[in-house]
């Protein structure tokens, strides 16, 4: 189910003011966030998160075209590396 | 037989069935462009005079996207999301499933037919 229209997306409060200080003071430093659930707008374009994935921060600079969706969608939290036995031979 | 949109040609059917046949149309979509235009929605495609077809064709042109234009969109929202880096881009790369389905079985129609890894265990040598 969709959100309510309602309520709006929804943005982390935080880290929305953190945005908005780094365009005000033009400091283009990455902004550090856990918020995975936090909607990108329009604001964010140009800025660039470190996104926590569970384990560590991956580094994601926002365009245009990721307005609207979540800055976790950026961070994936899995790694496949391959089924195992994949050498088993003989 | 009548031919809407260039190449579609729906055959013997009535007409909101015969609509169908183009890409783009289903059940409601039919329907609603069989009322728009004014068409018995019963009458058989074969029986539609010039007149008709070309109202439904105008509607269809001005108001919808199907066919080639429609696959043209998908794709392109496709590509959207395998250039911005999502998550959802990365599962369609990989055809796997993009909406959070299971994938420990199932997910045949993404996935395709079925590989057999040699020397993977079984489920019965596991028992043995």
């Amino acid at each position: 189910m969709s959100r309510s229209l309602k309520k709006g997306p929804h943005v982390d409060e935080r880290l929305f003011t953190k945005v908005e200080k780094s365009i005000k003071t033009n400091n283009r430093e990455p902004i550090k966030t856990w918020s995975r659930d936090c909607t990108i707008i329009p604001e964010f374009v140009g800025a660039t998160f470190l996104v926590h994935n569970g384990k560590f921060f991956l580094k994601v600079y926002v365009t245009e075209d990721m307005v609207g969706h979540k800055l976790g969608e950026f961070s994936p939290t899995r790694t496949f590396r391959g089924h195992s036995g994949g050498k088993a031979k003989a | 037989m009548p031919r809407i949109l260039g190449v579609d040609i729906p055959n013997e059917k009535p007409t909101h069935i015969a609509l169908r046949y183009i890409y783009g149309i289903g059940p409601a979509l039919a329907l609603r462009l069989c009322e728009e235009a004014r068409v018995d929605p019963l009458r058989r495609a074969k029986e539609l005079n010039e007149d008709d077809i070309s109202r439904l064709a105008n509607i269809l042109d001005r108001e919808y996207v199907v066919e080639g234009p429609l696959r043209r969109q998908i794709q392109q929202n496709i590509a959207r999301l395998r250039d911005i880096g999502s998550y959802r881009g990365s599962r369609h790369r990989r055809s796997l499933p993009v909406r959070g389905q299971r994938t420990k079985t199932n997910a045949r129609t993404r996935k395709g037919p079925r590989k057999t890894v040699a020397g993977k265990k079984g489920v019965k040598e596991l028992r043995g």
